[in-house]
């Protein structure tokens, strides 16, 4: 797998603009991902300035449930990758994580993906949402909408909402706060990775379908579950 | 006995591409239509949403989208000198079942037909003539559609954009446009949708192509690339390379399909009634024989109705179109002995399968990430793109690297010499599955006076009526042509650093079990005399002006590419001129 054919058909499903960090990054393959490196990163951040991830998403990558920082342990290191680059680049744009991805080299964002993709955090006690709010975004999850045209949000994260590795997140035990901004973020043009798939499909939700789904996904898991996509 | 309803105007048996095509047209103009569909009504959601379309077991071996054959089957024999038998497992050829029809599992493989199909016989007499034309093949019967290309142009542009085709134009007004295909008809403007990503498998065969002087194109494709919203203001989405796209129904919205394009605006319209599972079992005459005055059918309870209806539309799967002519009475059935007759004569076929090309282990196809359209392809060898004065032949092929989803269950790849089973076997596949490029040859099938659809004499459907018999095997034509691609193929699979190449191409006899092409076409075959048509440029019957038979039944022989888009095209060319002659003064819209 030392050539670069997965990252780029993966690039290809995934919908989004090849960037060239992605590229030079795969090109340029030729240490493997460090994780022990990772968890230092997390801990201490790095020389060039980055602050360490821990101080948000915890050491252990559960964040804290509000939901400002999504919970990223267990998610796929291609995918925490990527995004990171994304960060990067501004084709993901956030005032936080954007200085924070630019202060990290290649390696360092390959070695604390591999890092926290390799956790299994237990999820968090939160209270519980509402059932009918859970209700509904379980139909639009599992089933979608034909009349809005929305297709089931399942079909590409995955049965119950645990991702499909590696370019897909899993959606299960995610925090709801965070879920329901990002979709906002799409629909209003600030994140524009995948501008084909979660752009299209977040403009097609009204904000009630949003809180729904967010509902959903995260009261999946029962408290003190571990969340891991792989 | 059979209760009699209340009469509309029109009355489509199937609900379909064309069904459905029909029915929205004739509904916005005023009329009262009635959709009637043998399967069950379907949508994509909830019935087409995953984990339950994934099921490769349930779809893609036990065919659940396919006509249900334990009701009604068709027989099978290469030649009229064999006693036909039941095909009960579908493999060949996969005729849908179902609201929305084939149009629903179709792999949403978007060609125009070129502008030499429409005047086949003209072309060749004119380029090549008769003497060689009798060389080719005594028994060949090929001719011209009555219709032309220029004629059918802006109904092929109102299809595309109905279903939102996503490719790059080759030709747009005679201009080549670099990047398309140099031998596609002339388009009067580009594509709705840009061409889909290309795959690594096509990045591979396009190098290979272009290196031997070849000219690659992205493959048309109607699993869209990009979001889009139809000319009825429909939404939809961008297809994700699934992998699950023919023999399955989009999960995405991102496949062009009645569920997608048509049917959301159509059953709104308070002119349209849609009944499902009813099925026809014949188009009723009066006693002149000349106009039908309904159809007969049976609902899922067994009740037989007679709807009555001022016009009937054929809709159903090509095969299906014959057999209900059949059944009706309703042209002369074609004899195969004398050459007279029409109904069932110049069923043609496809000739399909290329080789696999085996690559080094450090290349890595990962096919499973598909479409159903995500081709790199050329069309060197396509129709008369080629000189065919030496040749011994006529028609062509497509050539392609097109490989729709390398699913487990229907995708293990060895070479020659592997057992078919055993350690040995896991081990070539283990190696051999995501190392594997399968090239796909597709191309035409010249009707031939021996090759026929009738009723058989022996064997009957559920409601106690024959099945359709079908006679075929390639014609001699057929071969030389598949075999000469094969041959220049095989040099592009090796350019492609294949290892080993195993060589494709059709051979003798024609075998209904494995999957070949689902474009079964002609029998009811379209033209501009009633000696060798059954209906007319519009696609109407000549004996019984108020049937028509929609679909690629018409289709006089079989073009190179999957023919989806050209059954709408010829579709929407008949509806124009249903609403503005017909409808207004109906009988014959051409006087033989």
């Amino acid at each position: 797998m030392m050539n670069s054919t997965p990252w780029l058909i993966a690039a290809i499903v995934a919908g989004s603009s090849l960037s060239a960090a992605v590229l030079a990054q795969s090109a340029s393959d030729a240490r493997p991902p460090d994780p022990k490196r990772g968890a230092t990163i997390a801990a201490q951040g790095t020389p060039s300035g980055a602050p360490g991830c821990a101080q948000c998403h915890a050491f252990n990558g559960a964040s804290d449930g509000s939901g400002a920082f999504p919970r990223i342990a267990g998610q796929s290191a291609h995918y925490l990758a990527k995004e990171l680059h994304d960060f990067g680049s501004g084709v993901r744009n956030n005032a936080v994580m954007s200085p924070i991805a630019r202060a990290m080299t290649p390696d360092d964002i390959a070695d604390v993906a591999a890092y926290y993709a390799s956790l299994h955090a237990p999820v968090l006690p939160l209270p519980p949402p509402e059932p009918a709010l859970v209700k509904k975004g379980e139909q639009l999850a599992r089933f979608g909408n034909d009349e809005k045209r929305i297709q089931a949000c399942n079909n590409c994260h995955g049965a119950g909402g645990t991702g499909e590795p590696p370019t897909i997140p899993y959606l299960a035990g995610q925090y709801s706060n965070y879920i329901a901004t990002e979709l906002k973020m799409w629909q209003r043009g600030y994140r524009k990775n995948s501008p084909n798939q979660m752009a299209a499909v977040s403009k097609l939700l009204s904000d009630d379908d949003i809180a729904a789904v967010a509902a959903y996904y995260q009261q999946i898991l029962g408290s003190g579950e571990l969340a891991n996509s792989q | 006995m059979a209760e009699t309803l209340k009469a509309v105007d029109a009355v489509t048996i199937g609900v379909g591409l064309t069904g459905s095509l029909a029915a929205l047209e004739l509904a916005q103009a005023g009329l009262k239509v009635v959709g009637l569909e043998r399967g069950a009504a379907r949508f994509t959601v909830p019935d087409f949403q995953s984990p339950t379309i994934h099921d490769e077991l349930r779809f893609s071996i036990r065919k659940a989208m396919m006509q249900d054959n334990t009701k009604v089957a068709v027989t099978f024999r290469n030649s009229s000198d064999q006693t036909a038998l039941p095909i009960r497992r579908w493999e060949s050829f996969l005729p849908g079942q179902g609201l929305g029809g084939s149009f629903v599992h179709w792999n949403g493989q978007s060609f125009r037909a070129q502008v030499a199909d429409f005047i086949y016989r003209t072309h060749h007499l004119e380029r090549y003539g008769q003497k060689f034309l009798d060389s080719c093949g005594e028994d060949l019967t090929i001719q011209d559609w009555g219709v032309t290309y220029d004629e059918l142009e802006p109904h092929f542009d109102r299809m595309e954009y109905l279903i939102g085709v996503s490719g790059k134009a080759g030709n747009i007004n005679g201009q080549i446009q670099p990047g398309g295909n140099p031998f596609e008809a002339p388009r009067k403007r580009e594509y709705p949708n840009p061409p889909m990503k290309e795959t690594y498998f096509g990045a591979i065969f396009r190098k290979a192509a272009a290196g031997l002087g070849y000219h690659p194109y992205p493959q048309p494709s109607s699993n869209l690339s990009r979001p889009y919203t139809n000319p009825l203001g429909l939404k939809m989405q961008a297809c994700v390379f699934c992998g699950f796209c023919e023999r399955y129904a989009c999960e995405h919205f991102a496949k062009g399909s009645p569920q997608t394009t048509i049917l959301p605006v159509l059953l709104k319209n308070p002119n349209y009634e849609l009944r499902t599972n009813c099925e026809v079992v014949r188009i009723n005459l009066d006693s002149t024989g000349k106009k039908a005055t309904g159809v007969t059918y049976f609902d899922a309870a067994g009740r037989e109705f007679f709807q009555p209806a001022d016009i009937v539309f054929i809709t159903a799967f090509p095969l299906n179109n014959v057999r209900t002519l059949l059944l009706s009475g309703i042209g002369e059935p074609y004899d195969p002995k004398t050459g007279k007759g029409v109904v069932g004569r110049n069923y043609t076929y496809q000739t399909t399968g290329g080789p696999a090309v085996f690559l080094d282990e450090n290349i890595n196809v990962n096919a499973f990430m598909s479409s159903g359209a995500p081709g790199t392809m050329i069309d060197d060898f396509g129709g008369d793109n080629f000189d065919h004065s030496n040749l011994g032949f006529i028609g062509g092929q497509y050539v392609g690297s097109i490989m729709t989803g390398a699913r487990p269950i229907e995708f293990h790849p060895t070479p020659p010499g592997t057992p078919k089973w055993g350690l040995e076997w896991k081990k070539a596949v283990a190696r051999h599955y995501n190392h594997t490029i399968l090239v796909q040859q597709h191309g035409t099938s010249q009707p031939s006076r021996l090759n026929y659809l009738d009723l058989d004499p022996t064997y009957k459907d559920a409601w106690g009526l024959p099945l359709l018999r079908m006679t075929f095997d390639f014609p001699e034509n057929d071969i030389r042509m598949s075999q000469y691609i094969a041959d220049k193929v095989v040099e592009i699979g090796r350019a492609m650093g294949g290892k080993v190449v195993v060589r494709g191409g059709t051979k003798r006899p024609y075998s209904t079990t494995f999957y070949q092409s689902t474009h079964n076409a002609g029998g009811a075959v379209m033209g501009d005399d009633p000696k060798t048509s059954v209906v007319n440029r519009y696609q109407q019957c000549w004996d019984v002006p108020n049937v028509f038979s929609l679909g690629a039944s018409s289709f006089p022989q079989n073009i190179t590419y999957n023919y989806s888009v050209t059954i709408g095209a010829i579709t929407m060319f008949a509806l124009d001129a249903i609403k503005n002659k017909y409808l207004k003064s109906p009988g014959p819209l051409v006087h033989a």
